[in-house]
């Protein structure tokens, strides 16, 4: 899991730059123009770093070393005109200095910067026994073989030695390679992420578009087996040897909303952009008047009313954004639906394909255990249909149908934002799906819908009340552990709001339905052990409230989501819901983000970089 | 004109009490009118004057102006955060902006609206002299303000809110331009408590090299009071480029020229909106109703048949179907002062609700969070998170 920045200087005009705030790229040295790409990309991987840069005068420059992407001291290379740069997380060898990228080949002259795994690297290896090595990566076979190319006949190049390489790797892989005395950057993409991006005076390659999104809108997603040539005079993308066009399109996310923007991370700033980012999800998608959805989600005729079951793969908080709508598509679609963790999907029996619609859930669209599932679902034949984030990724292209949940990049390890966007936009489709079946009435469709136009202002009541959550997480912070419970929807709220306190603050917590909590974990309650509940509407609130008293009984303080309407006296602190019906854990769920948060804080932790955590998990 | 480049110190720390309930969950700049937070016009302004650096202090419920303006890339400029964690007066305020600063700079009030060029005169002016420079415009109530004594190019001395009678109109804009030195100078000030800024310029209006006037004749809007918030909106409807998205192809819908619509905004059949109101977004507006001379906050739902006249509704708040509010001019009491002639139909804060058939006249301001019965009528304030009982 790493990320990947690549920029050239540009001598004419690309593309006609649609982006006004384009600055085509050319204020800033090379070297700052990487060093920032790779700070963009910190969210992808963050254990080490390195770039290689390309002047006349200095030929190929390269530094790298482990840690953090602020702590690399970028060479002054003044008229560097292209360079690489790289941000890693460990796979293959620990985050070492010589494990860093770029890595070079034995004199210097090429380096190449890697995303995936070469799975055939030890044969590799073997075959280049002559060659020095210096690292424990499986990357590093990847310059030494393009140097065997370079050596063996002085009409091949570098376009032509990657592409002769690229056949030879087997696994995933993105690659950007230069060389001393090229002006270009060559890059190839293999089951990895690649993103162009089309600047009026430079181009950019990245990992996501997150890496160069400051510079330029205009971006062409490279497919699977493209190889491109990024020079002075533009770009050139060839797929099996031949020239090919890739369509160039238009990102529309503002630059600075993947910065932190005066906040001191980025998670309390993605939990405050909530209100807005579900704005954005429901835009244009509700005609409350009709009781319908437009998610312009297209199925053959028929297909959703001989459904019997929606399967939905998803992992981490997606999984539980899953949780949350399989019960939504019961209640509202009338239709079957079950969960599962995407690394543990299988079509499995008793399951007639042509019936089965195959959810994913996934913020990158490029988790590869969801990735995975996908990919198993459409060999049995199954429909399949993602909801992600992330335009033009990997899911997407697997998927037969897509809807995006309009959330903005979200940069914070933890996921937040794109939870509540999830559930809204799985909410929609649910009513989508139920409208279409006939299993919801309009009026009743129209209920779920004036919910869901309510839930940015309720979100918003909850973060006005975020000086309350602060207190009682000061209050509670030493506490030996967190139990989170709930029922019906309150469950995947208690699970994730258990996950997001052990992600950033290290604290044992855990979710359970708390029915179950009398069921064992019972034995674990002290009066040092606070429980976190659900009490809202669609949770069954008065039936965990006698739960809570259970724990309470024990002498474990008691917090609760508590809806507006109801009064629970004996709780030790009570978050007040807005009334916005069966969203209203979601709603609860930004209390128990906040929580989390300032516990975390309080503790210092490293809240938008966990240790041992990436962002968007592209191993399986 | 010289290239040093200035950076703009934009003051937008304060809680802005006169205008509850309205700023009981947002601070005053960041008020919307014509859909766009006060404060958006003042950095816009110091954007088009060709300054690109801005620190905003910020302090009352800030994560609202980080979420808005994050780095500033939206409006072509740079910006960082100061804090002011309470609030000690505009000397205090434009202490906390001190690390950011290496050479003269301007400051400017984050909720009163000016043109560029006036942010291009002080800023000019900050480059030339190394004495404080201060912008003066004039008010038809200038006992309201910092009134200013000035011979035409110095500042002889500021009197803030006067109590007797005045002898000019001549205030202080707000807008001044500063070398480094003022922050010993605010340092060094006597004050009890609070360091205001004027109190500083006062004692230096005194001193050699004195206080640099400029006089200001351009836009100049302040928001003393709610139901300036109906006329600056109207004002800036009639100024700004107004774009009308999601415009309702329904033909028995009837939006006038001289209305801002955010995108988002689901309007129901027979849907009348008048001049002079903004609409923002995630708004639900139902059949039959009538919104005229308003402005109405994002995630707002104003019922069927409603009718809405020089009304603010913030945001989320429900008015029920059939709720009437409209004013007729009255009087107003705001702290010891006495208005007359007030034409504000009334406020609703933030997440209220008001029942069906409700009526909201003279100047009725409902707090926030605060639920009322059906049919009840309100003609005064309602405290926030009341609970409004028919009977």
């Amino acid at each position: 899991m790493c990320g990947i920045i690549g920029y050239v200087q540009t001598s004419g005009e690309q593309v006609s730059a649609t982006a006004a705030a384009s600055d085509g790229g050319v204020t800033q040295s090379t070297g700052e123009i990487v060093h920032k790409g790779l700070r963009n990309l910190e969210y992808r991987g963050y254990d080490s770093v390195g770039v290689a840069l390309v002047g006349e005068s200095d030929g190929l420059t390269v530094a790298k070393q482990s840690g953090a992407v602020d702590g690399l001291v970028v060479p002054d290379v003044p008229d560097a005109t292209h360079g690489i740069g790289h941000t890693r997380w460990s796979t293959h060898g620990p985050p070492t200095d010589e494990n860093a990228h770029p890595h070079t080949d034995c004199v210097g002259d090429v380096a190449v910067v890697h995303n995936g795994i070469v799975e055939n690297y030890k044969e590799l290896k073997e075959e280049l026994a002559d060659h020095e090595f210096t690292s424990d990566t499986d990357t590093e076979v990847i310059p030494h073989l393009i140097e065997e190319e370079l050596a063996g006949d002085g009409d091949v190049d570098l376009l032509d030695a990657v592409r002769n390489v690229e056949d030879r790797l087997e696994g995933s892989y993105a690659i950007c390679a230069v060389r001393e005395d090229d002006d270009r950057i060559i890059v190839a993409r293999r089951g990895s992420p690649l993103v162009l991006g089309r600047g009026e005076n430079a181009v950019f390659v990245g990992s996501d578009v997150t890496a160069f999104l400051e510079h330029t809108r205009d971006v062409t997603y490279l497919e699977d087996g493209d190889v491109a040539s990024l020079s002075p005079d533009g770009v050139e993308i060839f797929a099996s040897g031949e020239p090919v066009e890739r369509e160039i399109d238009t990102v529309t996310w503002e630059a600075d909303a993947a910065e932190k923007g005066g906040y001191e991370h980025y998670m309390r700033k993605e939990i405050h952009e909530q209100p807005e980012a579900l704005r954005q999800t429901i835009t244009g998608r509700l005609d409350v008047d009709a009781g319908n959805v437009d998610l312009d989600v297209s199925f053959p005729p028929g297909f959703l009313a001989d459904v019997e079951e929606i399967r939905i793969v998803a992992c981490g908080t997606s999984y539980y954004a899953g949780r949350y709508a399989a019960q939504l598509f019961e209640e509202l679609s009338g239709v079957r639906a079950t969960v599962e963790i995407a690394s543990e999907y299988e079509f499995g029996a008793g399951r007639t394909p042509d019936r089965t619609l195959v959810v994913a859930v996934t913020q990158s669209g490029e988790t590869a255990d969801t990735l995975g599932a996908v990919r198993r679902a459409n060999d049995a034949g199954a429909r399949t249909f993602a909801v992600t984030n992330t335009l033009g990724s990997t899911v997407t292209r697997e998927v037969d149908g897509t809807a995006f949940i309009r959330a903005g990049p979200e940069i914070g390890v933890a996921a937040t934002k794109t939870f509540a966007s999830q559930v809204a936009t799985l909410a929609m489709l649910a009513v989508a799906v139920g409208r279409d079946r006939g299993a919801l009435a309009a009026a009743d469709a129209r209920g779920v819908l004036e919910d869901l136009q309510g839930l940015p202002g309720a979100v918003q009541q909850v973060l006005d009340a975020e000086d309350q959550v602060k207190e009682a997480a000061k209050e509670y912070q030493d506490s030996e552990a967190f139990f989170f419970v709930g029922r019906a929807l309150g469950v995947p709220v208690a699970l994730e709001g258990a996950l997001k306190l052990k992600e950033i603050s290290y604290d044992h917590a855990e979710g359970f339905a708390a029915g179950e909590l009398k069921h064992g974990p019972l034995a674990l309650v002290t009066p040092e052990t606070p429980v976190l509940a659900v009490l809202t509407d669609g949770a069954r609130a008065n039936e965990t409230m006698n739960n809570v008293t259970e724990a309470q009984t024990r002498g474990a303080p008691a917090l609760g989501c508590v809806s507006g309407d109801a009064e629970y006296d004996t709780l030790d602190v009570d978050f007040p819901v807005p009334d916005v019906g069966i969203v209203e854990p979601l709603v609860a769920n930004v209390y128990l983000q906040l929580f989390a948060y300032h516990v975390a804080n309080e503790k210092g932790r490293p809240i938008d970089k966990p240790r041992n955590l990436a962002k968007s998990v592209t191993v399986e | 004109m010289s290239e040093e480049p200035i950076t703009a110190v934009i003051l937008a720390a304060g809680e802005g009490r006169r205008l509850e309930p309205l700023t009981n969950r947002r601070p005053k700049p960041m008020i919307p009118v014509a859909n766009r937070p006060l404060l958006e016009y003042v950095v816009e302004a110091v954007a088009d004057a060709g300054l690109d650096h801005i620190t905003l202090v910020v302090g009352y419920r800030h994560e609202r102006i980080r979420n808005h303006f994050g780095d500033g890339g939206d409006w072509g400029v740079t910006i960082e955060y100061a804090e002011q964690s309470t609030q000690l007066g505009t000397g205090h305020a434009v202490l906390q902006a001190e690390p950011t600063i290496d050479g003269p700079f301007v400051v400017l009030n984050g909720d009163r609206v000016v043109d560029p060029v006036l942010v291009e005169r002080v800023a000019d002016a900050a480059r030339q002299h190394t004495d404080p420079t201060m912008a003066i415009t004039t008010s038809e109530t200038p006992r309201d303000y910092g009134v200013v004594a000035f011979d035409g190019d110095r500042v002889t001395g500021i009197d803030e809110k006067p109590e007797g009678p005045v002898e000019t109109n001549r205030i202080n804009a707000g807008v001044y331009g500063f070398s480094p030195g003022i922050f010993d100078a605010i340092r060094s000030t006597h004050a009890n408590g609070e360091l205001a800024l004027t109190e500083t310029l006062d004692e230096l209006a005194g001193e050699n090299g004195g206080v640099n006037g400029i006089m200001y004749t351009g836009r100049w809007l302040d928001v003393s009071n709610l139901w300036d918030l109906l006329t600056v909106n109207a004002g800036m409807i009639d100024t700004e480029a107004v774009t009308h998205a999601d415009r309702s192809d329904d033909a028995s819908v009837h939006i006038a020229d001289d209305v801002v619509l955010a995108d988002s905004v689901r309007v129901g059949p027979t849907v009348t909106i008048g001049g002079n109101t903004a609409v923002g977004r995630n708004v639900t507006i139902e059949a039959n109703a009538v919104v005229e001379n308003s402005i109405i906050f994002p995630d707002a739902v104003i019922g069927a048949g409603a009718v809405v006249r020089d009304a603010v509704v913030a945001s989320n708040a429900q008015i029920g179907p059939n709720v009437t509010i409209e004013g007729t001019p009255s009087t107003m009491v705001v702290g010891d002062t006495v208005h007359h002639g007030i034409e504000l139909g009334g406020v609703v804060g933030d997440n209220t609700t008001i029942g069906p058939g409700a009526t909201l006249t003279t100047g009725a301001v409902v707090g926030d969070d605060v639920d009322t019965d059906a049919g009840v009528t309100i003609d005064s304030r309602v405290a926030a998170g009341e609970t409004v009982r028919r009977g």
